[in-house]
């Protein structure tokens, strides 16, 4: 009993809080773009060399308005945005009217989630392993990698992108240079399909797996070494603790807690996409999407893909608070 | 030397450390030839400042650090055969450190250590066995077994965790307990039932205690004897109401007479030389002192000064050459 009011009743209303909170901020930020979406497609008409006389102009710029939702204040839209997002309803795409905002983000969400959950965990696991054994055992061998991450790291992760892409895609041509499936292919559940969508997604998981791989791996490194000095170890060893235990029950197991910390904000951010990533390697995610967006001023777009980015990253963080305590009996309530 | 009669005999242990740089590397003598003995049940203390070998020395018996020279025998064995024998070694001496809420798991309840050392030494066979024996030892420091059962560490005070890592250390019915500075992180009242632990112990269990610590006050209270340190090098040995109450080597004198009275009218009186810079004091040829002592001479800067047998205090300094 004490633990829902003591722990879960204070969580879940900072939760929805903060949800509210960003929901709020994420229907008001694209409103303050300086762009206006009728404007750019306006601009979009005229650029074709379509002609619009001056006195129509207005007319058809009240008729976008109409047709995208924008008329009324912005009170008026705040109320609309709330009705239509209990009913999971973003209203339709500005730039790609009118295909639901909704109907985007599902059709790209599949893609950033198969990339970047994989290569998160992925990378995680390895890193803490890693760097658990380097961080633990100082030889030649963990000094030798150690050296190579200490070199790989500093690299700009676009210009690694961009390295991979030419070495493995341009010079010899392993993977394919872009796209997330082969052109034209259907996306369903067949043997070749499986392949190819493997095959494409292989280069941006590479550099997305080295990439992360690397600062956790220094990351978990430095605190494994802090924890390997910590008294308690040293007692345990002075006490005939078998070195086994020592390793698994005092230095990896003390060191995952800021690791699973990480990995669970980590997961958080999964939604917003990974916008280098995918703009290097033309990868049909989130990111992409978000970027298209921003730079035609789709405020439904932007809106979309932030309130679900909120959602994750807010719920993310509880799922993580709630799990803690398992992990470290000192937050633990009793 | 008769080979009997003590437990664990420190023969000209020398320890060095290369301290800097690539290029600028100095080799410091953390512990310079340091002998001295520990009788069975006798509690023998190291005293001396922060940074004067005393750890390093803990650490050298514990097996923790290599010693760059000299010879440990412990019950008649060398060292080094005793590492053949690590897991028999650690039951006959076990250690207890300065920080006792640093000195468990913060994850693990702190029972969890100690199955973990009775089912590791075969103590006992099974859980049934495991608790009374466990409470024993506790018994013995005071706590209970269902003071620590399934609590974590955060949820006992220092002296509580204290005492429980002494009973732990008790477990394996040591005959040395190595104590590294065990009550200068325990509230000051607790310190005394902590050192009343440790002559207690001594009187029940034939336990010898290596006391390392800087507070002269409990070292004076509990020891037998006790050997002085200063950057590395054992000033004085001997007998510890000799040692202390009637202080031969200048460093001792400064130590005794640092010691602070519960008395505010009596203003500490007397100017002290601060000390240099630790690695300076290491290096120095002569006398390591002979930078802070007042009564320094030519010599002590010059000559490094050889052991003198004193009305039974092995004393290190030129005046009594």
């Amino acid at each position: 009993m004490s633990f829902v009011k003591k722990c879960l009743v204070p969580r879940l209303i900072q939760y929805f809080l903060v949800t509210f909170l960003g929901l709020t901020t994420a229907f008001f930020l694209p409103r303050f773009l300086p762009l206006d979406p009728v404007e750019q497609r306006i601009a979009q008409y005229q650029a074709f060399g379509v002609y619009i006389p001056p006195e129509q102009l207005e007319e058809i710029m009240n008729t976008l308005r109409q047709l995208y939702g924008l008329q009324g204040t912005l009170w008026e839209q705040y109320g609309i945005f709330w009705r239509r997002l209990f009913m999971g309803d973003f209203g339709p795409s500005l730039a790609r009217y009118p295909t639901p905002v909704i109907q985007l983000i599902v059709q790209s969400i599949p893609w950033t989630i198969g990339l970047l959950l994989l290569t998160t965990l992925f990378a995680w696991v390895v890193a803490i392993l890693m760097g658990g054994v380097a961080g633990y055992f100082r030889n030649r061998w963990t000094e030798i990698l150690d050296g190579i991450v200490m070199v790989m790291r500093p690299i700009p992760y676009y210009i690694m992108a961009l390295l991979c892409l030419i070495v493995f895609a341009y010079i010899f041509p392993i993977f394919p240079l872009s796209g997330g499936v082969g052109i034209g292919r259907e996306v369903s559940f067949g043997f070749d399909t499986i392949v190819s969508i493997v095959k494409h997604g292989a280069l941006p998981a590479l550099t997305l797996l080295v990439v992360g791989i690397a600062w956790q791996f220094q990351s978990m490194k430095l605190i494994v070494q802090g924890v390997r000095s910590e008294s308690y170890v040293w007692y345990a060893r002075a006490g005939g603790v078998r070195e086994r235990k020592i390793i698994f029950h005092y230095v990896i197991r003390n060191a995952m807690l800021p690791m699973i910390t990480q990995l669970g904000l980590q997961l958080g951010t999964i939604f917003s996409g990974a916008l280098v990533t995918e703009m290097v390697f033309a990868y049909p995610g989130v990111g992409w999407i978000l970027y298209d967006a921003v730079m035609k001023g789709d405020y439904n777009l932007i809106m979309g893909i932030m309130c679900i980015s909120v959602v994750a990253v807010t719920t993310s963080i509880l799922f993580l608070d709630l799990v803690y305590p398992i992990f470290d009996p000192r937050v633990r309530y009793r | 030397m008769t080979a009997t009669e003590e437990l664990l005999q420190i023969e000209r242990v020398t320890k060095v450390f290369t301290v800097g740089s690539f290029f600028f590397k100095t080799r410091i003598n953390a512990v310079e030839n340091v002998s001295f003995g520990i009788k069975p049940a006798e509690i023998f203390t190291l005293a001396g400042e922060s940074g004067c070998g005393k750890s390093t020395i803990a650490k050298i018996i514990l097996g923790f650090e290599e010693k760059t020279a000299g010879e440990i025998v412990f019950e008649n064995e060398s060292i080094a055969h005793w590492r053949e024998k690590r897991q028999l070694f650690i039951q006959k001496v076990q250690a207890v450190f300065q920080n006792p809420f640093e000195s468990f798991n913060p994850l693990c309840a702190v029972d969890d250590i100690f199955f973990e050392t009775v089912y590791n030494f075969h103590l006992v066979q099974n859980e049934k066995e495991a608790i009374p024996f466990i409470d024993e030892r506790l018994k013995a420091v005071g706590l209970s077994f269902s003071e620590i059962h399934s609590r974590y560490p955060s949820e006992l005070s220092g002296g509580q965790l204290q005492r429980a890592s002494i009973a732990r250390a008790l477990l394996t019915n040591p005959s040395l307990l190595v104590a590294d500075e065990p009550v200068s992180m325990v509230d000051a009242s607790l310190r005394m039932s902590i050192v009343n632990l440790f002559a207690r112990l001594r009187e029940e269990m034939n336990l010898s205690v290596l006391y390392i610590t800087h507070d002269l006050a409990t070292a004076y209270y509990v020891s037998d004897r006790i050997a002085v340190m200063f950057r590395g090098n054992i000033v004085e040995m001997g007998p510890v109401e000799e040692v202390l109450l009637n202080p031969r080597h200048p460093y001792t004198q400064l130590l005794r007479d640092s010691i602070p009275e519960a008395n505010p009218h009596r203003k500490w009186k007397g100017s002290v030389r601060v000390a240099n810079v630790e690695e300076e004091e290491y290096l120095q040829k002569g006398c390591k002192f002979a930078g802070r002592c007042s009564l320094a001479e030519e010599r002590c800067r010059v000559d490094f000064p050889q052991e003198t047998l004193v009305d039974g205090v092995l004393v290190r300094c030129h005046r009594y050459n």
